[in-house]
């Protein structure tokens, strides 16, 4: 098995998140009662003719320049021609020939180190509609809503060799979107799908042949159906077998993939320009400043986050991949008065975690920038505790307070009056004398023990350092 | 009164002076059309009740003293492949019979905005796909100059119900002659428009690149006052260009005094019936006697103007067509096994044969392999074909031909030989593949059968042409476009 | 160039009748036969720079069309789909 080398080849179809469809000003939104987001010109009525959308072809030129590729700006339409029920004028309108942009590449971060990927081309083009299947009907049910949902398909070149780079570049490729906010990527409404492209060769020999995989609708699932097409073609030539040139459907609730087409049944897609559009073309200073509107993308904020503030490689990534806790760190960062680390401690803690339970976005509660640096800045102060701090946490999520008003109202100060504190040692280590006769006898670990009732005693507000020291100048006495 | 025999823009004068009402222009068309319909049988749908009611509100509108288009109360009919809301939409194909387009083409939404009266929907080939109208399911609409013959086509039943006084001015579509030559074998005056000015939208499309949807009358002037409401930018037609909104028949003049005409020898050689030729030169030298400059021009590439337009329009042909499929609306086969079984059943039942041979035709030059050969040459000599009229174009200011070879021919006398069907097309094909826009005029009559003159205009030069037709119309005092029908 | 009927009556979705096959084929290939005649040209096809279009808004528009007005013509509709035979076993 380890003689051989996976050459692995994508192409990612993302949904763009329009207000209006690529052909029709019908609405592009998911989850509606179906047929009801159609007209005749989605549906494909006899006459009806489609009209493109700008923000289509701006959304993929945005794309190409985050993937740093050639944009074609004069380039056309073509008409690919195939019958199913769920492509209603039996051709889905696309490119062919002169994709919208093409020779580009993405930088792909793999175990701390960059992997560069080559991408082949991104292209515009329609989604079909959907197959609604149930045993209560004797066929198969048409819903058009997702006809002329506009796509752009990304392909790369066959650059990754293994399972987990492919992986790395679909993660890098979503996150991308993301940040362009020209797609929503949810994997669970099919926002974001891939064609896989898997072959196997001894190193050192030519390429093998290769089998293209359709139907995979999540990374995860694009990981297993990688492996096990892998692992399929291995199997097939070590037992003297050749890989035969076919599409295949991948089952991921089965783990297999299953034969579709072998390259004979190949479709014949009769490709040919769309003689109901004219030629796209887009002025150059557009193009220039589409490319001047990117926002930062996520490999320059992971190291600007690495370089300039000193976060571990891997928090940063955490932090970058969602891009509304990327944009949290960096308005704290800019209302200033505490550390990025304890910026990203709070993040990548009690903020992520308050998002995963309530699947709730920072947008939807009352934290904010200033609040939230505030809150870090009396922490890293020893105003408060780590541990009040939660409860101010808590209190400005629901409760839409300053998180100073908070300490106020709660009583939740920190109290560092030397005297007070020393009174306080004093009157607990006078009742626990046997934890200070073990803390002198060498166990010293009765000295967490004493701190923390010295604590318990202040009802949590002593300042906890100060405790500390001055307790253990009191058992050294 | 016989206001049938009138035209658009008498009727339009006679209303504003009240010495008739839109109603009694409607009734005596369709009286017109009990009487002769029955011969011709040009429609495929009339609408007798709702013409009567529009009619009655453009009455009301006059009698209000309100400002009407001056078209409006004109009856008019419309090919059966312009989509019309509520009412059936056929292209004369079984696989269409019962369709009823729930949205009005863009042309149609202007003739009702300019409340013209439609009088029904007009018989054709099988999705405008012939020159004979020979290949509507439906029926075969004959010639009003000679009931045994075809009135041409496909927009046969759009040039014989204007011929035959059953509409004052009606609406096809020229995909490579299709409203020319039926206007030339029913002697009636067609305009096919630059390709881009008249919106595509709700035209069921033939060949997408090629289609454009034009005017017939039986005077220029009613042509052009069709053209000037139908023509314009729309933005449902990504292929209509802002032309602003002319207006044709107010700018039309008839003198022909420095016009430039060029006769391009090509369109005058063998092939085309020695007295056609002998008409059309006729009239060209009638022209110049009024003071136009007659040359002769030449454009070489004429000769592969038909087989370019035959592998570019069965191309978009194979793929337009595709969406009969019996899923969304039209024709579905009774009895199937599986989805590929309701496919090829659907279709091999629902098209009829000559639609069957585009689709094929189309299908081949664009499958795997063939592309190159045939698809992309066409294209490629496409460009050179509309170069050389560009060129031609810097010296004269229109070109005058024959637009068919021939007059109309017998019924049944060309079907089942496909190719002298297709070759019929050769003069007018070409201005289709150029983008060009040109008219068919009658030019006299050759053994009791009219003959056509086409002239060619540049690239949105509708005036030029219009004028040029106009001044033509003039000379000769006026076109003799109603035949007796017997 | 041979035509080869079967094979794109097939990809055109069409079936061609037995009785009719032989003189369908016949008329398929003198057409093919008279579009073949054309020079050569050795020229790529360009794109119309000099021809582009106007691109729409992204501007949604909703309630242009009831379902119903838009299934009407539909030869089988259930539980507001188009039905077509089952494509999956
Ligand atoms: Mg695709
Ligand atoms: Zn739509």
């Amino acid at each position: 098995m380890n003689d051989y080398e996976v050459v692995i080849g994508l192409e990612v179809h993302a949904e763009l998140n329009t207000e209006s469809k690529i052909y029709c000003d019908c609405k592009n939104a998911f989850g509606l009662e179906v047929n009801t987001q159609v007209c005749p010109v989605c549906m494909g009525m006899p006459g009806a003719l489609p009209t493109l959308n700008e923000k289509v072809v701006e959304y993929a030129i945005k794309m190409g320049h985050a993937l740093n590729c050639k944009i074609n700006n004069v380039c056309k339409q073509d008409r690919k021609n195939y019958f199913y029920p769920d492509l209603p004028k039996a051709y889905q309108i696309s490119q062919s020939d002169v994709p919208l942009c093409q020779n580009g590449y993405l930088d792909v971060m793999i175990d701390g180190k960059i992997k560069r990927i080559g991408i082949t081309r991104i292209h515009i083009e329609e989604d079909a509609g959907k197959l609604l299947h149930d045993d209560a009907f004797a066929g198969s049910l048409v819903d058009l809503n997702r006809c002329g949902v506009p796509l752009i398909e990304i392909v790369s070149e066959p650059d990754m060799r293994s399972s987990a780079e492919a992986k790395a570049y679909l993660d890098t490729i979503k996150s991308i979107l993301q940040y362009l906010d020209i797609s929503d990527c949810k994997m669970q409404e099919g926002s974001i799908r891939c064609d896989v492209n898997v072959s196997v060769h001894k190193k050192g020999e030519p390429f093998g042949t290769r089998c293209e995989m359709k139907n995979v609708n999540s990374f995860s699932a694009a990981v297993r159906a990688i492996d096990y097409e892998a692992k399929r073609q291995i199997e097939l030539l070590e037992a003297g077998g050749t890989v035969e040139q076919e599409t295949r459907r991948w089952d991921d609730a089965k783990g297999i993939s299953i034969t579709m087409r072998s390259k004979e049944d190949a479709q014949d897609y009769r490709y040919f320009p769309e003689p109901d559009l004219l030629t796209i073309v887009v002025d150059e200073s557009k193009v220039r400043e589409l490319k001047e509107s990117l926002p930062e993308l996520p490999n320059a904020k992971i190291a600007r986050y690495v370089n300039d503030f000193g976060l571990p490689q891997n928090d940063a990534a955490l932090i970058v991949d969602v891009p509304e806790k990327a944009k949290l760190f960096d308005e704290c960062i800019k209302v200033g008065g505490c550390s990025p680390k304890i910026i990203s401690n709070w993040i990548l803690g009690d903020i992520s975690k308050y998002m995963n339970e309530t699947g709730k976005s920072i947008s939807e509660t009352h934290l904010s920038a200033e609040r939230l640096a505030k809150l870090f800045s009396v922490i890293e102060k020893g105003v408060i505790s780590n541990a009040a701090g939660k409860i101010v946490f808590e209190a400005i999520i629901s409760e839409d307070k300053d998180p100073m008003d908070v300490i106020k109202e709660k009583n939740l100060a920190q109290n560092s009056d030397a005297d007070y504190l020393e009174k306080l040692a004093r009157d607990v280590l006078a009742q626990n004398e046997k934890s200070v006769t073990d803390y002198k006898n060498g166990k010293t670990n009765a000295l967490g023990f004493l701190v923390g009732q010295c604590m318990k005693a202040s009802q949590g507000k002593a300042n906890p350092g100060m405790m500390k020291e001055i307790v253990l100048k009191m058992l050294s006495e | 009164m016989e206001l049938y025999k009138k035209s658009a823009a008498e009727l339009s004068d006679m209303l504003r002076k009240k010495e008739c009402s839109a109603v009694e222009i409607a009734q005596s068309v369709f009286s017109r059309i009990e009487e002769v319909e029955n011969k011709v049988d040009s429609y495929l749908t009339l609408c007798k009740n709702e013409a009567l009611e529009k009619a009655k509100l453009v009455d009301k509108a006059f009698a209000d003293g309100k400002e009407l288009h001056p078209l409006a109360g004109i009856p008019i009919g419309i090919k059966d492949n312009i989509s019309t809301k509520g009412i059936k939409t056929t292209c004369a194909s079984k696989m269409l019979e019962n369709y009823v387009p729930p949205f009005n083409a863009t042309v149609v939404e202007k003739i009702n905005s300019a409340d013209m009266v439609i009088t029904g929907k007009l018989n054709m080939d099988e999705f405008a796909m012939g020159s004979s109208t020979e290949n509507s399911y439906f029926k075969l609409t004959k010639n009003p100059h000679d009931l045994e013959r075809v009135p041409g086509g496909s927009s046969g039943g759009s040039a014989a119900a204007v011929a035959a006084g059953e509409a004052i001015v009606s609406l096809g579509s020229d995909t490579g002659g299709s409203i020319r030559q039926p206007s030339a074998f029913c002697g009636v005056v067609g305009l096919k428009p630059t390709y881009g000015s008249v919106s595509r939208y709700g035209l069921v499309a033939f060949a997408s690149s090629l289609d454009q949807i034009g005017p017939l009358g039986r005077t220029v002037k009613d042509v052009a006052m069709l053209q000037s409401l139908i023509c314009g930018y729309d933005r449902m037609d990504a292929t209509s260009k802002e032309i602003g909104s002319p207006d044709f028949a107010k700018e039309l003049k008839s003198n022909l005094s420095g016009l430039k005409i060029g006769i391009p020898k090509e369109y005058f050689g063998d092939g085309i019936d020695s007295g056609v030729k002998q008409s059309v030169m006729n009239a060209i030298k009638e022209m110049e006697k009024a003071g136009a400059a007659v040359k002769e021009i030449s454009l070489p590439s004429t000769s592969y103007a038909l087989n370019s337009y035959y592998i570019i329009s069965s191309a978009e042909a194979s793929s337009n067509l595709a969406r009969f499929d019996g899923v969304k609306y039209g024709y579905r086969t009774p009895e199937y096994e599986n989805l590929i079984d309701m496919y090829e059943k659907t279709r091999s039942e629902g098209f009829g044969d000559e639609v069957k041979r585009r689709i094929m035709l189309g299908t081949f030059v664009l499958s795997s392999g063939y592309y190159d050969a045939y698809y992309k040459k066409a294209k490629l000599l496409q460009k050179k074909i509309s170069g050389e009229f560009s060129a031609a174009f810097e010296n004269v200011d229109i070109i005058a031909t024959p637009t068919v070879p021939s007059t109309a021919f017998k019924i049944g006398e060309n079907i089942g030989d496909p190719i002298k069907m297709y070759t019929a097309d050769i003069c007018t094909v070409t201005i289709n593949i150029a983008g060009l826009p040109a008219i068919s005029v009658p030019c006299g009559f050759e053994n009791n059968l009219p003959v056509g003159m086409q002239l060619i205009g540049n690239k949105f030069e509708e005036q030029t042409l219009l004028n040029a037709a106009f001044g033509y119309e003039q000379l000769v005092g006026g076109f003799k476009c109603l035949p007796e029908i017997v | 160039m041979k035509i080869d009927i079967k094979h794109i009556a097939k990809l055109a979705r069409l079936r061609i009748d037995e009785q009719k096959f032989e003189k369908f084929e016949k008329d398929m290939q003198s057409i093919v036969d008279m579009i073949e005649n054309l020079p050569d040209i050795n020229e790529e096809l360009a794109l119309d720079k000099e021809n582009p279009m106007a691109l729409r808004k992204d501007k949604a528009v909703t309630n242009k069309f009831t379902r119903e007005e838009l299934l009407k013509n539909a030869p089988q509709v259930q539980a507001g789909c188009l039905v077509v035979p089952k494509t999956v076993e």
